[in-house]
């Protein structure tokens, strides 16, 4: 049976008419709001994360335009073919259209080989590996830090070591714009992942490999500091494995790296400078808490800790001090588990701070240090 | 129809609690699985507004204790992969399918009892950790070496209990596969073709395929695992020898086809009830099925790409497949908008749902191109942008499904109708929550939140946006409340709903409802695949094209 084709109604032209209103005004919306600013990622820093940012787009603007065109056609389906009263004889019993099929099968098939074509050739791109890049560094993910060691040109040697991960602590992993640095990724524990957002890319950090990529930071980004944080659930710590890239002019870099190699070459001590010790107080540390959560000396005279790491050997812990503000006034070396040790500390002016292990620097082990 | 008793079989259903727990009425068995299903998706729920209620704002104010926070998230994710959609959509093939083929029962009514009954044993024993001094907290993937028996992740006995659970549950799936491929290649009625099965059964058939053959694999793993923790094992552990990447590989050639396994026979309800509701055969329904084994058989050369920020993945063929396997889901797409396409459709519950995967599924479609671009998944993998992605596909396809079947199939299974209004006000509540919770996920991950951390700074820029989640995931909840009412009122005085209640196509409708034991007193002539409709309409009436 053949049906004579439906004459477009003036109701159907209204229902298209007010259909393509609707997406339009949706359209313009979304892009007066801003709302279209959150289906992007940010303006990338560096080299490699501009061309991943660039396929983006062009991703982002196919996907757009297919989800655009197949949800008008459901909601104008839905509008179109309600069934209306009085509509008691079948509809025509349509079971399929192979010339549709053929065109909805390839089409797809010419638009996703494209994108495949077009990420493989970035992917060529970003993932390539210098064979002698301008720096090396190694970053060393721990539950729940970072580290970073500068390495010497033959990408081995260990020149001095970054341990303090974020800026507003005095650290960050510092690196020269416009260098092509090369970061390879160690874990002696668990499997953690370096993510910079503004880089648009991240990597695993996998015990027992060593993974490497190539970033090179623009020009114009010198004096910016880019926050990166942990992206692979690394226990009960991974919110706070925080990290900062701080972009210097290479000037500034050689200068920073001379001094941190001087600092290096020097004989550490602190403990020796904070003269003689006034009063000794006790301190451990079991199942990852502190047993002492209240400390209490006197203002302006040096003072020790007796410190005892009763974990299992493989959790390290520290007794730092801080600031209110959260800068770092004392930062002592880690000690094992099942070791103990006396960290001294210079003096400190009257005030209230905060002890904390650096290396799980949760409500457990934070406690309240008042000096008076 | 003006019936205004329940079918007598009803009366069956009154049955004691001793006849249903040792049932082995696959009708009944469906039920329960529902059933259970439902209570496990409750609990996933509340555990998911924890995640919820403790990412509001910055700050640890809810779940401060944040091993606990990662306990709760890896359990929100294994019961609802798990113990929600894994088995809810098997209690549907489980009910449907004998029905739809025409068959008294499934093949093997015992070992299908069995397969029931080791999801609450498998669910009991994986959220007794909360009791028994804390579940798994390495999420829902646990990977090692993080699930090795390491300090501030998995230590304790959760970590067992999950693996132990998942092996019960995958030995419930592979029985139940089993059980479906000899019902549905054994047990066809006379006439019943494979070409004329419902779309619905071809759903259940691959997927029967994807879990015997995949389902084997992650037990291996899981396997491999506890003799890691427990007895000295050094397979996947770095430090003496293993390979940390190997537990990934072996984990996902389970885990992405899964995805397929909980999405397909969602696909299956769907493609049942837009023919229905449009009074039209499904559009290219040979096209619909070459499509789904298609997406079967690509399922499995997708696995990596879950690890591609690993650096140990073979990169472009991941990407090539999982670019591929774009198309037939597409073929799928088109066919369901063109079954509505000159259709006269009637707007009850299961329609809406049916509407409400078709136009978020596609959303979680179509991101599935961003991840397999490599390069972009590079930004995207492990932020809320994939949180928002997965969400999309298996609360925007799956679980708007399994609501869509079971508005669609209540009828049959209960002998009365579900209150349309307290439906209508179910899924608008539903629809907008859903997308207040997730849509702003994708733009938290574009920013760079990652998942599965307890806080974040105030000074991210994520607060509005967290809070916005917060609030559409308690407003999911709340559109849980009409359809609880909905079922108990419904229960005890809903509309008799009659044979066939819908004018539906496929042969469940040709028994009564609910059907007697064994299911058919007599069979309609099966000589298409809409059997019921030609014997409503007569073979071939309203035309062919």
């Amino acid at each position: 049976m053949s049906s004579s084709p439906r004459p477009r109604s003036a109701s159907d032209l209204i229902l298209i008419a007010i259909l393509v209103v609707t997406m339009g005004a949706l359209i313009i919306g979304a892009l007066a709001t801003g709302f279209m600013d959150g289906m992007f990622p940010p303006e990338a820093v560096t080299r490699q994360g501009r061309e991943i940012r660039s396929l983006y787009d062009i991703v982002f603007w196919i996907a757009a335009v297919i989800f655009v065109f197949v949800e008008v056609l459901i909601v104008y389906s839905v509008l179109r073919y309600r069934r209306k009263p009085g509509q008691d004889e079948l509809p025509v019993q349509t079971h399929g259209h192979n010339v549709l099929e053929v065109i909805w099968t390839v089409v797809p098939t010419v638009i996703v080989a494209y994108l495949f074509v077009i990420s493989l050739q970035t992917l060529n791109s970003i993932d390539a590996v210098a064979k002698s890049p301008d720096i090396h560094i190694r970053a060393v993910a721990q539950q729940f830090r970072w580290q970073f060691d500068y390495l010497a040109e033959d990408g081995v040697t260990t020149l001095f070591t970054e341990d303090v991960a974020t800026s507003d602590q005095g650290g960050g992993m510092h690196v020269p714009v416009g260098a092509n640095v090369q970061l390879q990724l160690t874990s002696p524990d668990v499997i953690h992942a370096f993510y910079v957002p503004k880089f648009l890319f991240k990597r695993d950090v996998v015990p027992g490999i060593t993974n490497r990529f190539d970033f090179t930071i623009d020009p114009a980004e010198a004096g910016q500091t880019f926050r990166g944080q942990c992206a692979e659930l690394c226990g009960t710590g991974h919110r706070v494995m925080l990290l900062d890239v701080v972009a210097m002019t290479p000037a500034d870099y050689e200068a920073w790296k001379a001094a941190k190699i001087e600092q290096a070459g020097a004989t550490p001590a602190p403990s020796a400078s904070a003269g003689p010790v006034a009063v000794t107080l006790e301190e451990t540390a079991a199942g990852i808490k502190f047993t002492t959560k209240s400390l209490e000396v006197t203002a302006d005279q040096a003072f020790a800790i007796d410190f005892k790491n009763e974990d299992p050997a493989s959790v390290p812990h520290d007794v730092d001090i801080r600031a209110a503000d959260g800068s770092v006034l004392a930062d002592q070396p880690t000690i094992d588990g099942g070791t103990a040790t006396t960290y001294t500390y210079a003096a400190l002016p009257a005030g209230t701070y905060t002890f904390i292990c650096s290396v799980h620097p949760f409500p457990d082990m934070t406690g309240t240090l008042t000096v008076k | 129809m003006a019936t205004t008793t329940l079918h007598p079989a009803a009366a069956t259903y009154k049955s004691g609690l001793y006849e249903w727990l040792t049932t082995t009425d696959h009708k009944k068995i469906g039920i329960m699985y529902v059933v259970n299903s439902f209570i496990f998706f409750f609990i996933g729920g509340l555990l998911a507004l924890g995640v919820r209620a403790e990412l509001a704002q910055p700050g640890l104010q809810f779940l401060t204790d944040e091993h606990l926070y990662n306990q709760v998230f890896t359990m929100h994710a294994t019961v609802m992969i798990f113990l929600f959609i894994i088995p809810m959509l098997a209690g549907f093939g489980n009910y449907i399918v004998p029905l739809q083929i025409g068959a008294p029962d499934m093949a093997f009514p015992r070992i299908n009892a069995m397969s029931l009954w080791m999801l609450p044993l498998a669910g009991v024993i994986l959220l007794s950790g909360f009791l028994l001094g804390g579940t798994a907290a390495a999420g829902w993937t646990s990977y090692p070496p993080l699930s090795e028996d390491r300090i501030l992740a998995s230590t304790g006995p959760g970590q067992d209990l999950w693996i132990t659970a998942l092996i019960l549950i995958g030995t419930s799936s592979i029985l139940g596969s089993i059980n479906f491929l000899v019902t549905i290649f054994k047990m066809r009625a006379p006439g019943m073709t494979l070409f004329r099965m419902p779309i619905m059964v071809w759903t259940v058939l691959v997927t029967s395929v994807l879990v015997m053959m995949a389902t084997p694999v992650i037990t291996s793993a899981l396997i491999m695992l506890f003799i890691d923790r427990n007895l000295g094992g050094h397979f996947f552990d770095p430090s003496t020898g293993g390979n940390a990447v190997l537990y990934q590989n072996v984990f996902w050639f389970y885990s992405h086809p899964a995805v397929y396994v909980m999405v397909l026979p969602a696909m299956g309800m769907i493609s049942e009830i837009l023919p229905t509701f449009s009074r039209k055969p499904l559009f290219g329904y040979k096209a619909f099925v070459f499509a789904t084994a298609g997406i079967g058989a690509l399922g499995f050369s997708v696995w990596a790409h879950h690890m591609f920020t690993t650096g140990a993945v073979f990169l472009p063929f991941f990407s090539l497949m999982t670019f591929l396997i774009a198309v037939p889901t597409g073929v799928k797409m088109f066919n369901w908008i063109f079954t509505l396409v000159r259709g006269q459709l009637t707007f009850s519950t299961p329609l809406l749902f049916a509407l409400g995967f078709l136009s978020m599924f596609l959303i979680g479609g179509i991101n599935g191109a961003f991840s397999a671009s490599v390069p972009v998944d590079y930004a995207l993998h492990d932020t809320y942008w994939v949180v928002a992605h997965l969400h999309y596909v298996l609360f925007g396809g799956s679980a708007f499904g399994v609501f869509a079947g079971l508005y669609y199939w209540f009828p049959k299974m209960t002998g009365r109708m579900l209150d349309e209004t307290l439906g209508k006000i179910q899924f608008v509540l539903m629809f907008i929550g859903f997308n207040l919770t997730f849509f702003p996920m994708h733009v938290l991950g574009l920013q760079g939140m990652p998942r599965r951390i307890a806080d974040y700074a105030s000074g991210a820029g994520w607060n509005d946006l967290n809070l916005a989640a917060t609030v559409g995931g308690f407003l999911i909840a709340a559109s849980m409340l009409p359809f609880l009412w909905n079922v108990f009122v419904s229960l005890r005085s809903g509309k008799i709903a009659g044979d066939d209640p819908w004018e539906g196509n496929t042969l469940e409708w040709a028994t009564s409802s609910p059907p007697p034991p064994y299911n058919f007193d007599r069979l309609p002539e099966i000589r298409s695949e809409r059997p019921v409709f030609d014997q409503r309409h007569g073979h071939g009436a309203g035309g062919h094209k």
